[in-house]
């Protein structure tokens, strides 16, 4: 039997005028990292790292569900309501989480979508955080499918997205967590990952904001898997040359969900990551 | 039929013979009764599925076989496909689209329901070593 260190509670903060109850989960101390998922998934992404206990000696790491994924439910009414993710919202949610848990300068890492919004973090609110891992992020990527697809009555929305998304997984990720983690997008909520792609596929209004990220008050580094055929490696080395400063790792046998997919290929990476952030947030400039 | 299409023969072939051996992908295709279009260096290759068995793979040409969506793509690409562990971009469909080395055709749609029907199916070929699809 083994019992693992990672705790999981509630968090009720406003957003866009209304409660909303937020699942999240934290492992360690020390030094507060924020945790974003990508879409059509949750937290259990980051289990593998929540419980290294190497990584959480000195690290706080805190990962929480989106409204709408995981344990965090829908707003109330969201059965009327069509749900597309917006950059705003987006931003106001994890703001109002690190608020509500009352974190001083965390540094935030986010992966897919995660990865984008922290890059617009780091464009819009940098005084919030200490410093920034994107993972699996670039400025826009238009949709190369249909949206609309995992979204509709005829056909089971999860096990479609499950089955494009596996296109993004490196051959190098072993079965167990391959599985493990289009089963979270098999799981994902009707329209969940329609809503989330919206977000990522129709929003560019980070591309004129890359060259305004200052890097000298808050470090940005980049990660991306050459088998991530959404973000791919020049999509990722593209992003990172238009924010001066920025630092960028390729990781040649991985693919879109690198902490999910191959804890152990990805590990490295992610202590290479925050060995770039400030040690605390009063370090950070 | 030149050496490289007999052997492209016995692969849909072989994927046929594994498909039989494999319940859990009769299961997941139980619904899918459609022909799909392989198109290797322009040569054609019709694979019709019946309640997720392969019935038939017949090689073209041919102007009078319906199908509802085909893979066109080349025969490096393919060979490279079906390595254990692909090149970036070689180790799916969708990769192969991207790198400009495959296009998909017709019901596209009809596709995404099966996909992961079809992915699997296609990689019964892949060299063995613990990859899926």
């Amino acid at each position: 039997m083994s019992i693992e260190p990672i705790t999981g509670r509630y968090v009720t903060v406003m957003i866009e005028g209304a409660p909303r109850r937020i699942y999240f989960e934290e492992a360690g101390q020390g030094r507060p990292v924020i945790c974003l998922h990508t879409a059509g998934a949750d937290t259990r992404q980051w289990r593998h790292l929540m419980n290294d206990a190497e990584i959480t000696t000195s690290n706080r790491l805190i990962a929480f569900d989106m409204p709408w994924h995981g344990k965090s439910l829908p707003p109330e009414g969201f059965e009327t309501q069509e749900y597309l993710l917006t950059t705003e919202a987006y931003i106001e949610t994890i703001l109002a989480v690190i608020d509500g848990l009352g974190l001083d300068r965390p540094v935030l890492a986010g992966c897919s979508m995660g990865g984008r919004i922290a890059l617009q973090l780091a464009a819009l609110h940098p005084e919030k955080f200490s410093g920034f891992i994107a993972i699996e992020a670039s400025d826009f990527q238009p949709a190369w499918y249909d949206i609309d697809w995992f979204h509709r009555p005829d056909a089971h929305g999860g096990e479609m997205g499950a089955a494009l998304v596996s296109a993004n997984i490196s051959p190098y990720a072993p079965a167990s967590e391959r599985w493990n983690t289009l089963w979270m997008f098999m799981q994902s909520g009707p329209g969940v990952f329609r809503g989330d792609l919206s977000f990522y596929t129709k929003d560019d209004s980070l591309i004129p904001r890359l060259p305004t990220i200052d890097t000298a008050q808050t470090p940005v580094h980049i990660i991306v898997g050459a088998y991530d055929l959404t973000c791919t490696p020049e999509d990722a080395e593209r992003t990172a040359k238009a924010i001066p400063g920025a630092t960028l790792s390729v990781m040649d046998e991985l693919g879109h969900f690198p902490m999910s997919e191959h804890p152990e290929g990805f590990r490295p990476f992610f202590v290479e990551a925050l060995e770039k952030m400030p040690k605390r947030a009063a370090e950070a400039a | 039929m030149n050496a490289w299409e007999t052997k492209v023969i016995n692969t849909f072939k072989q994927i046929q013979t594994r498909l039989e051996a494999t319940p859990h992908l009769q299961r997941l295709g139980r619904l899918f009764s459609e022909t799909v279009l392989i198109e290797i260096d322009g040569n054609e290759y019709y694979l019709t599925f019946e309640k997720g068995h392969i019935v038939s793979v017949v090689e073209g040409p041919s102007r009078k076989t319906p199908w509802r969506f085909a893979l066109r793509t080349d025969a490096e690409a393919l060979d490279k496909f079906w390595q254990a562990r692909p090149e970036p971009g070689f180790h799916d469909i969708f990769g192969l689209v991207k790198i400009g080395r495959g296009r998909i055709d017709g019901d596209i749609l009809s596709l995404v329901k099966n996909l992961r029907f079809f992915k699997e199916v296609l990689g019964l070929a892949r060299a063995k070593e613990e990859v899926a699809a």
